[in-house]
């Protein structure tokens, strides 16, 4: 028996070494973790890089090619009332409460159309495919999906556009064949243009920073960080790219990491960003407790100008509230989830109605204006939006 | 010895009747009513409920579940438990993937790499269960984080896309005018009904749930039933990932996530007493199929999803309360009855 077990546990060790190998080393060049170009955007100019950000994405946008899908034999409710369900990637969390708000913003002020949320407990890509097939067995005109996994999704929103329902997704997209319209809440080389900038203004065009991710693999994170790194190299060739770490989507590590960040380069680290909603609050709070806040609050004097680590990152204003209320985190940049809930809500009814069909190059999405159309079948929100001071007590998310 | 008994029956065979009245109280009969009740309140609430199509698409979804619920059946019967099959689900999907395109492996070879990744870990969970000791429990939890994690370590958080229309067919198309995978699930539900019932490995299942260490001096093969049990439940689960891949079209290893809590449910609801020595493989298709006729059914009514599952949760513990007071009822009418009988 003994002996058994000894051989046993020698298998399990040798197991568990072989996959210890796996390979985490840090990498030269970020490839996205998808073998995708990047496409760095125009470096900000005097005049503000807002303007830049927009008038770049209407400027790819010379001949749209159309690469959605059709519904099939779909019933014509122009101007008519209209019934739409909204598959988010999960209900429960503030993000998707917060799309759902500004979809019933735009169902009140459009009047004739009714939105109901439903979807998966968790984030789950199973139970997600099955409240979308109900719905279709149930019979709405539409469908707004937030796709948990893009290929994974697809089969069932194709059966829904074979059953003449009308598919815009939002959030997180589909394959295009499997949905009419995307509204891409920012592109990755904007989110990328605007973290960076944001950064440079604050520590300067010869700053050093280092990045706190989720992992070196997951697909938003990396191709952020892909675009970053091109858009760095080419706007502000002078700043020093210390390090990249890696601390899943988990609090305790992300601070931990954050920690040895400010440890382990001192005074040489102006800058951390944090990659995902994880990581940024938990970068802020590592930087508070150190007492390297670039601004202080009334509480402990600032410091030196060596020393501060200013943070930067994607993050939920909730999160960041009491970090840029002490003043440690002065932006963070998202997009706003309110919004991008409302355009897909307008995006839908247009669609409905025929005044947003294949080939067009913007569509009309009330008290936002005019949104363009990028990347041949998807609605672009726009430059991301940063949370700082002044506005970030007007969102609750 | 090839005739175990599966009930703790002392008096001499029953009579048909007899049979028909515990077949009714016990928990398929249970289910059958509760499933034509929820059929019924679910038809009026909503139009588009009981329709042939609905029903036949509902079967999709099914499928994977209940594949392997046939082998944790085998297993809950002898008092164990398999908390890893949605991990092997993910391991296996993933390594169908990863063969297929990163390997260069032909899409045909790598559905055999798949379903012998399952078995493979599946034969590992028995071997440790019987060689070394470990109780089910814990080393299938311990093995739902492991294959979990090499899921995520081989595939490095990236899916497989892109598979061809023909291996599509399996999770999407339809065979002789039902849905695929439920010839698949049909076919084996049969076998491991037979096998269940009407063979000494069957049989010796029950023996080892109901006393073990009974079933060892009888002179069972204990150890390698076990084994054998596990494997499959490993088998099962290679199977249902190479179906839920070709459903879904992609590989990602999240995938079966969450999958043994919906299994084992199954397996509960359909009568398989978690300390073992009973259940049939009826009854967990019955707990299968109610279960989704609940999920689909309420969101057809227009019910959240997340009231679903609050409605699923009250429907498990009421069927087993039903079952275990009318179990118990029975149990004390018969025997007065058969005393009354004695005394006459």
């Amino acid at each position: 028996m003994a002996k058994k077990f000894l051989s046993l546990a020698l298998i399990l060790t040798l197991l568990l070494a072989a996959f210890a190998s796996f390979p985490v080393a840090a990498q030269d060049r970020w490839d996205g973790a998808d073998d995708l170009p990047v496409n760095p955007l125009d470096c900000p100019m005097a005049e503000g890089a807002e303007m830049a950000a927009t008038e770049e994405a209407e400027g790819e946008m010379m001949m749209p090619e159309y690469d959605g899908g059709e519904p099939v034999d779909a019933p014509d409710l122009a101007g008519q009332d209209i019934t739409l369900v909204d598959v988010p990637k999960l209900i429960g969390v503030g993000y998707f409460a917060a799309t759902t708000q500004g979809m019933q913003e735009a169902a009140e002020e459009l009047g004739n159309v009714s939105v109901t949320t439903d979807g998966p407990t968790e984030a789950n890509i199973d139970d997600q495919i099955a409240v979308i097939d109900n719905y279709i067995t149930q019979g709405v005109n539409g469908i707004l999906f937030a796709a948990n996994d893009p290929v994974a999704i697809a089969p069932v929103l194709t059966r829904a556009l074979e059953s003449g329902i009308r598919v815009v997704g939002y959030d997180a997209n589909s394959t295009p064949d499997a949905r009419q319209w995307f509204v891409n809440q920012a592109a990755f080389e904007g989110v990328a243009k605007s973290l960076v900038d944001n950064m440079a203004e604050q520590i300067g065009v010869d700053g050093s920073f280092a990045i706190v991710t989720s992992t070196f693999t997951t697909p938003n994170q990396a191709r952020w960080i892909a675009e970053m790194q091109a858009y760095q190299e080419k706007c502000y060739p002078e700043m020093t790219w210390l390090e990249t770490v890696e601390a899943q989507e988990d609090n305790i590590l992300s601070f931990n990491q954050a920690t040895t960040l400010i440890n382990k380069y001192g005074p040489d680290m102006d800058g951390i960003f944090g990659m995902t909603s994880i990581a940024t609050p938990a970068a802020a709070e590592a930087v508070t407790q150190a007492a390297v806040c670039p601004l202080a609050s009334s509480e402990g004097a600032a410091a030196s100008e060596d020393d501060a680590v200013v943070v930067v990152g994607l993050a939920t204003p909730n999160a960041m509230k009491p970090y840029v209320e002490t003043q440690c985190v002065e932006r963070v940049v998202l997009w706003n989830p309110v919004d991008l809930g409302y355009a897909a809500v307008y995006v839908m009814r247009r669609t409905i109605d025929g005044e947003f069909l294949p080939g067009a190059t913007e569509v009309d999405a009330g008290r936002l204006g005019m949104l363009p159309v990028v990347n041949n079948s998807e609605v672009l929100l726009g430059p991301p939006f940063v949370f700082t001071a002044e506005n970030i007590n007007d969102f609750d998310f | 010895m090839t005739t175990l008994p599966e009930t703790k029956v002392l008096d001499d065979a029953p009579s048909l009747r007899d049979r028909l009245g515990s077949a009714l109280f016990r928990q398929e009969g249970v289910l059958i009513l509760i499933g034509i009740i929820a059929l019924v309140v679910l038809a009026f609430g909503s139009e588009n409920f009981l329709t042939v199509d609905n029903l036949l698409n509902q079967t999709r979804f099914l499928a994977e579940i209940g594949l392997i619920a046939l082998p944790m059946t085998y297993i809950i019967i002898t008092g164990g438990i398999d908390l890893s099959v949605g991990a092997i689900v993910g391991v296996s999907a993933i390594m169908l993937g990863v063969s297929w395109q990163n390997w260069g492996l032909p899409l045909e070879l790598a559905i055999v790499v798949c379903i012998l990744t399952g078995v493979l870990a599946g034969f590992v969970n028995g071997l440790f269960i019987v060689r070394v000791g470990v109780p089910p429990l814990i080393m299938t939890l311990a093995t739902l984080a492991f294959y979990r994690g090499l899921a995520e370590g081989i595939s490095e958080s990236r899916s497989v896309r892109g598979y061809p229309d023909w291996f599509e067919q399996l999770g999407q198309g339809n065979f002789l005018g039902l849905p695929t995978q439920l010839w698949v699930l049909i076919v084996f539900a049969i076998v491991f009904a037979i096998v269940l019932a009407r063979t000494t490995f069957g049989r010796s299942l029950y023996a080892i749930g109901n006393n073990e260490l009974g079933a060892r001096f009888s002179g069972i093969p204990v150890g390698r039933n076990k084994i054998i049990i596990y494997s499959l439940s490993g088998l099962m689960a290679g199977i249902a990932a190479w179906i839920f891949v070709s459903r879904t079209t992609t590989t990602r290893s999240d995938y079966g996530s969450g999958w043994e809590l919906d299994v084992i449910a199954a397996v509960v609801l359909g009568g398989t007493s978690i300390f073992g020595g009973t259940g049939t493989i009826i009854g967990t298709m019955l707990g299968i199929v109610l279960i989704q006729i609940l999920k689909n059914g309420l969101a057809l009514t227009g019910v959240t999803s997340d009231a679903t599952i609050v409605v699923i949760g009250s429907v498990l513990i009421l069927s087993i309360l039903i079952n275990n007071y009318a179990g118990s009822l029975f149990g004390a009418l018969t025997r007065r009855l058969r005393q009354t009988q004695q005394n006459t």
